[in-house]
């Protein structure tokens, strides 16, 4: 029972993020939208399936290594793109810009 | 003047105490042992069948992959307690921990965000805060929880004089005091590291 539980929540935040992409005004919020959603939804899948699977347990760990890999991986890269967007001159639709204080 | 001389003295004093802890490093069989550890239960679940002779290749693979790759995990542990205080500790109170911590957390972002996406009241920002970790692999699993926790994204690091601040992007800002911010950004995460990381 949790397992689809788990599965219609992963799958309602995978839609949420991708409409997130769609309507967040500039490139960082719509980042935050793609990492967030991406990786709640993503582990929560694959939660459910590891709970469905009837394999023996060092099968269902592969689950585990891959939600883990994705919670580590995820992060990583929306830094790197958040990063070189700056570099390269996308102004932030902000209230307040520290970041453009100390490297005019 | 005078208080201006002890503050710049205790500077010092914690500045050359750190340095001797950092010079310091635990010992070569720990390091190996701890590597062989992490890549040991990785082989097991990747390869996936517990025949004999498929656990001796892999504890040999991993022995010698272990003992000239060493350094590249272990370098930025403090130096304290033995090896199996240490394993045990990490295996039994810290990792279950902040599994299921981090494991709310991102499940509470996830649906925090879509909210956000439905009724679109953000208040974005870029502040500046400071933490206490100064190595490199502490600050990296700092700044991936602060990016996996609720409503901000690390955007840069930078290290000025010995202190390493953090540039994130806050969905809504809430305050922009460094120290309330860096209170509610990095939460009781920055604890847990200083317990093991530099």
């Amino acid at each position: 029972m949790i397992e689809y539980l788990l599965l219609a929540f992963g799958e309602a935040i995978m839609v949420l993020g991708a409409l997130g992409i769609l309507r967040f005004p500039d490139v960082y919020t719509r980042l935050h939208a793609a990492t967030k959603c991406d990786t709640g939804g993503a582990m929560s899948i694959l939660i459910a399936l590891a709970l469905m699977t009837s394999a023996p347990v060092l099968i269902k760990l592969k689950f585990l290594v891959l939600a883990f890999l994705i919670a580590l991986i995820n992060p990583m890269v929306s830094h790197a793109i958040a990063r070189g967007a700056y570099k390269y001159g996308i102004k932030p639709k902000v209230v307040v810009d520290m970041y453009a204080w100390d490297n005019p | 003047m005078h208080f201006y001389l002890k503050e710049h003295l205790e500077e010092m004093r914690r500045r050359v105490l750190y340095e001797q802890y950092r010079a310091q490093k635990i010992p070569v069989w720990e390091r190996i042992a701890l590597t062989w550890g992490v890549l040991f239960p990785f082989w097991l679940i990747v390869s996936g069948s517990t025949a004999p002779g498929n656990l001796v290749i892999g504890a040999i693979t991993t022995l010698i992959i272990s003992s000239f790759m060493r350094d590249m995990l272990t370098k930025d542990i403090r130096p304290k307690g033995s090896v199996l205080q240490k394993g045990l500790y990490f295996l039994l109170i810290y990792a279950p921990q902040l599994a299921i911590i981090m494991m709310f957390r991102i499940l509470e972002s996830s649906v925090k965000v879509a909210r956000n996406v439905i009724f679109m009241d953000i208040n974005p920002g870029i502040v500046k805060i400071e933490t206490d970790l100064n190595s490199d692999t502490g600050i990296a699993v700092l700044a991936n929880s602060i990016t996996l926790t609720p409503g901000t994204l690390t955007l840069d690091v930078k290290r000025k004089l010995g202190e390493t601040y953090l540039y994130v992007h806050w969905i809504d800002v809430e305050t922009l005091n460094r120290e309330d911010a860096g209170e509610k950004i990095k939460g009781d995460i920055e604890e847990w590291l200083k317990k093991i990381f530099w």
